[in-house]
């Protein structure tokens, strides 16, 4: 996978030069934090100050430190890691930081002349970075051979690596103004990929893997401590809600796109199919059914609607080709916003209120715990959002263990085949029209399950929420992230809920910028952006480094296994 | 009776316009075997493009001469779209899984829907409305203006006309498909692109070709749907499109004549469900939801549509 941009002559003769170029960069970077980046000291937290960084220049002489860091290694030329990668995408990365910066400045104060020195000595350091990373050799490392340590202190290098994670998470958040936000979103890509890029990310992920469950547990631990970072603000909470709601919602798409590798374009209707039923069923004065059982019973009627819903749009089209499916799944969204836009009690019985829809959904109340209400644990307060975002957070885990299990189980491999070659799949004896049937359903299920809770959150259902557009979305962080794997779409469903909400200023070209991104994503990087190894081979058949990489993962933890081993009695005295 | 024959009329407009949609479906669908999910942004851009020429060069002029210009007009921002549309993001994927091209789609159909609205207005040296909310459309004089009257029966101006450009499309088109050497060579590609392009035929040339057609009959049926509804907007091509595919698979997808058939019996489905569909689930508001219930009863007996499709599954 290694590409290499320039020829190896260049390579040879300049290579003896490329250390001390990326030692300049970052030493610029470090310049250009003391020196003023704007004349306009209004915009972007102030950058006009010389010698008092703020914001901005701080990220830059980040960028400054970890290029310094890098150079340095680069000198010693240590065979065990690769500084030249890391180079790379610091520089390449500290290009768009400082370009967007200047661009940023440019237009909030009328003009280029407003940029002042420091962001073009930044752009001249991150050139010379991205130059010194390219012109030095290449190191293959396996991080493989690099020392074992001890299982225990393996462990808590994940804490640790989480509770950064945690902590960054709430600064990020906490960063109103949408430039900088975007500027330190940018400059957090450069700098973990700086460092991580070095062989640093791949040992990081060969600890992850060994350790699977004590991180996920951390993962999860971070995730529950969120709210507590909040200080009992409500503003990034209702965010990370909507976040969640999605991702999980996503993620049952992932099941039916990913797995299974049937494309449903109508999927946002089966949460509005949980949405409107929890929304009927709820002590709303304005629901339209008399029968108000407790939320769990809710919950799986609305689920099982959902999936029954699923069965029937699925049975008739699930027979003929892919296409004709995606197609029937975007008249079946239709069909459902119209309904349910429809049904008023003039057209039809009257389910759903019509355009109005259900307003004034009551708050969840399960067990004596009222969601409504603000609850303080050890000192800090709580707040409504907060409450949901832990029942969102207990559904997600519930999606992401079916969505494992399904997938490492007879069932998940069946859904692979079929999404890889259905004929052929076929012939190997997989009930192709069942297991497809059987990942519309569940996805279909799940969906309805987020719908439930979704309703008591938002307060109110309506037929606006639920458009083709949605869908696109949903299928958008599918793609995005990378199809078939959770964590791809937990960035995914991340990145689509939160740059909209951050990135106020940009808001209306929100829509055109998504449109773009899909057009080329499907073109330079169709396997996501966290692939799953599988699924990239897919795209990049013709790449034989990749796939004999992945065949000797794949002897590695299916062969090596000690309980999957076959008890071998010939050979038992060895 | 009289309804009966009102709701013929109506069903008749409403499929043609259908069916000249749906056949930039199918023509690509046969050849490519892509659902150029984009294409009824195509449509739209056809519209956009009539306003445009007939704001830049005849801005007031309502006689019937401009007519055709606008057409061509409508057709040159069609064609345009959709050939770069082919060369920049299809193209690069045409070996790709079947899920990337049909996402790429999506994204623009969403493009396009968006470009319009946020820069109709914004065009350099040209004063063109904004595009966020409903924009008139020019009423050409002969084409528009007192239905005529046959009996109880009302027949729009607007309404000939849509059906007079569909059958002088499919004339147009049967010449096209029949009768010249690049139709033939599309004939053969869709038959087999391997062997057609040994046979010495430039099988990209042909794809951009059928881009090209599906795109000159949307452009068509945009003039056509701004005459008749006397505007048009930036959203417009995504039911039309929604439902001109629906057509093309009522028909039979890489069928093209079957995509005739199929717009003209879902414009008569709608229109008959409007009228006699008895109860609280007739009328108009459910019209677009039985056009998707009759896609998916089709789907369930005879997937290949009604005129069979010529091309098979060759996934």
């Amino acid at each position: 996978m290694s590409r290499r941009t320039l020829p190896d002559s260049v390579r040879t003769t300049h290579g003896s030069k490329a250390p001390w170029l990326a030692l300049a960069g970052g030493i610029l970077f470090l310049v250009s934090g003391m020196l003023s980046w704007s004349y306009d000291d209004r915009i972007l937290g102030d950058l006009s100050i010389r010698f008092y960084p703020a914001g901005i220049q701080l990220y830059a002489m980040l960028f400054g430190v970890i290029g310094v860091i890098l150079a340095v290694l680069l000198l010693r030329r240590p065979a065990w890691l690769s500084p030249a990668r890391g180079l790379r995408i610091l520089g390449t990365t500290g290009i768009v930081f400082v370009v967007w910066v200047i661009a940023s400045i440019a237009y909030q104060s009328g003009g280029l002349i407003n940029a002042n020195e420091g962001g073009w000595v930044a752009l001249v350091g991150a050139v010379l970075l991205t130059a010194g990373g390219h012109l030095s050799p290449e190191v293959d490392i396996d991080v493989r051979r690099w020392p074992r340590l001890s299982s225990t202190l393996e462990i808590v290098i994940i804490v640790v690596l989480m509770a950064i994670l945690l902590f960054t998470v709430a600064y990020t958040l906490d960063i109103e103004d949408g430039v900088i936000f975007a500027a330190f979103l940018i400059a957090l890509i450069g700098l973990a990929g700086g460092l991580l890029g070095t062989g640093f990310g791949d040992y990081l992920g060969f600890i992850g893997a060994n350790n699977r469950r004590p991180l996920l547990l951390a993962a999860f631990l971070v995730a529950f401590l969120f709210p507590f970072t909040q200080d009992g603000s409500d503003a990034n909470m209702s965010i990370a809600t909507q976040v969640l709601i999605f991702a999980a919602t996503a993620l049952g798409l992932n099941i039916v796109v990913g797995l299974a590798g049937l494309l449903d374009l109508g999927y946002i209707a089966f949460l509005g199919t949980g949405a409107y039923v929890a929304a009927m069923l709820s002590s709303s004065g304005f629901a339209t059914v008399g029968w108000k059982p407790p939320f769990v019973v809710v919950m799986l009627i609305g689920a099982a609607t959902a999936a029954t819903f699923g069965l029937i749009i699925g049975s008739p089209t699930l027979r003929v080709s892919g296409d004709y499916l995606a197609i029937v799944t975007l008249g079946f969204g239709e069909i459902f916003r119209l309904a349910m836009f429809n049904l008023d009690g003039n057209n039809g019985p009257d389910l759903t209120n019509g355009p109005n829809g259900i307003p004034a959904i009551p708050d969840l109340e399960l067990l004596g715990f009222d969601f409504g209400e603000v609850h303080t644990v050890a000192g800090i307060p709580l707040g409504r959002f907060s409450n949901y975002y832990f029942i969102l957070l207990l559904l997600l885990m519930f999606v992401m263990l079916v969505f494992t299990r399904l997938n490492n189980s007879r069932i998940g491999r069946g859904w692979v085949a079929i999404r890889e070659d259905e004929r052929a799949a076929e012939a190997m004896g997989v009930n192709v029209f069942g297991l497809k049937l059987l990942a519309f359903s569940v996805g279909a299920f799940l969906a309805g399950l987020a719908g439930t809770i979704k309703a008591h959150q938002d307060t109110s259902v309506s037929p606006d929420q639920y458009v083709f557009l949605e869908s696109a979305f949903l299928l958008a962080a599918v793609v995005l992230g990378g199809m078939g794997t959770v964590v791809g779409v937990l960035v995914g469903a991340t990145i689509l809920k939160l740059l909209p909400e951050k990135l106020r200023e940009v808001n209306d070209y929100r829509l055109l910028v998504f449109g773009l991104l899909l057009v080329v994503m499907m073109r330079f990087r169709p396997e996501g952006l966290v692939p799953s190894k599988r699924r990239q081979l897919e795209f990049h058949g013709e790449d034989e480094e990749l796939s004999e990489l992945l065949q000797a993962e794949h002897l590695q933890t299916e062969h090596l296994k000690p309980e999957q081993l076959e008890p071998e009695p010939l050979q038992g005295a060895k | 009776m009289d309804a009966f024959a009102q709701q013929l009329v109506n069903g008749l407009t409403l499929g043609s316009l259908y069916a000249l949609i749906a056949v930039g479906y199918t023509v690509v669908y046969g050849i490519v075997q892509l659902i150029n999910f984009a294409h009824g942004e195509i449509f739209m851009i056809g519209a956009f493009g009539a306003l445009s020429t007939w704001l830049i060069f005849f801005d007031g002029n309502l006689a019937l001469w401009v007519l055709p210009l606008m057409i061509l007009g409508a057709v040159i921002a069609s064609v345009t779209t959709a050939v770069l549309m082919e060369r920049i993001a299809y193209r690069p994927l045409r070996h790709a899984p079947r899920l990337a091209p049909l996402i790429t789609a999506i994204g623009i159909s969403i493009f396009l829907q968006e470009a319009v609205r946020l820069f109709y207005d914004e065009v350099p040296f040209f004063d063109f409305p904004d595009a966020k909310q409903r924009v008139p459309f020019p009423q050409i004089e002969v084409v528009t203006g007192p239905a005529f009257q046959l009996g109880n029966v009302t027949i729009q101006r607007s309404a000939l006309f849509t059906i007079g450009c569909l059958v002088m499309c499919s004339a147009g088109l049967w010449y096209f498909v029949n009768r010249t050497r690049t139709g033939k060579g599309m004939q053969a590609v869709s038959q087999d692109p391997d062997t057609a392009r040994l046979m010495g035929i430039n099988v990209d040339r042909i794809i951009v070709v059928a881009f090209a057609v599906g795109a000159t009959l949307a452009a068509v049926a945009g003039v056509a749907q701004g005459l008749q509804v006397t505007n048009i907007n930036f959203r417009m091509g995504f039911l039309a499109g929604l439902k001109a595919f629906t057509a093309a698979v009522l028909g039979g997808i890489g069928n093209v004549w079957g995509a005739v058939v199929g717009g003209l019996t879902l414009g008569l489905v709608e229109a008959m469900a409007v009228q006699f569909i008895p109860g609280t689930f007739g009328g108009s508001p459910w019209k677009d939801v039985w056009a998707f219930a009759l896609l998916i009863i089709v789907l369930v007996f005879r997937p290949q549509g009604i005129l069979g499709a010529k091309v098979v599954d060759r996934a």
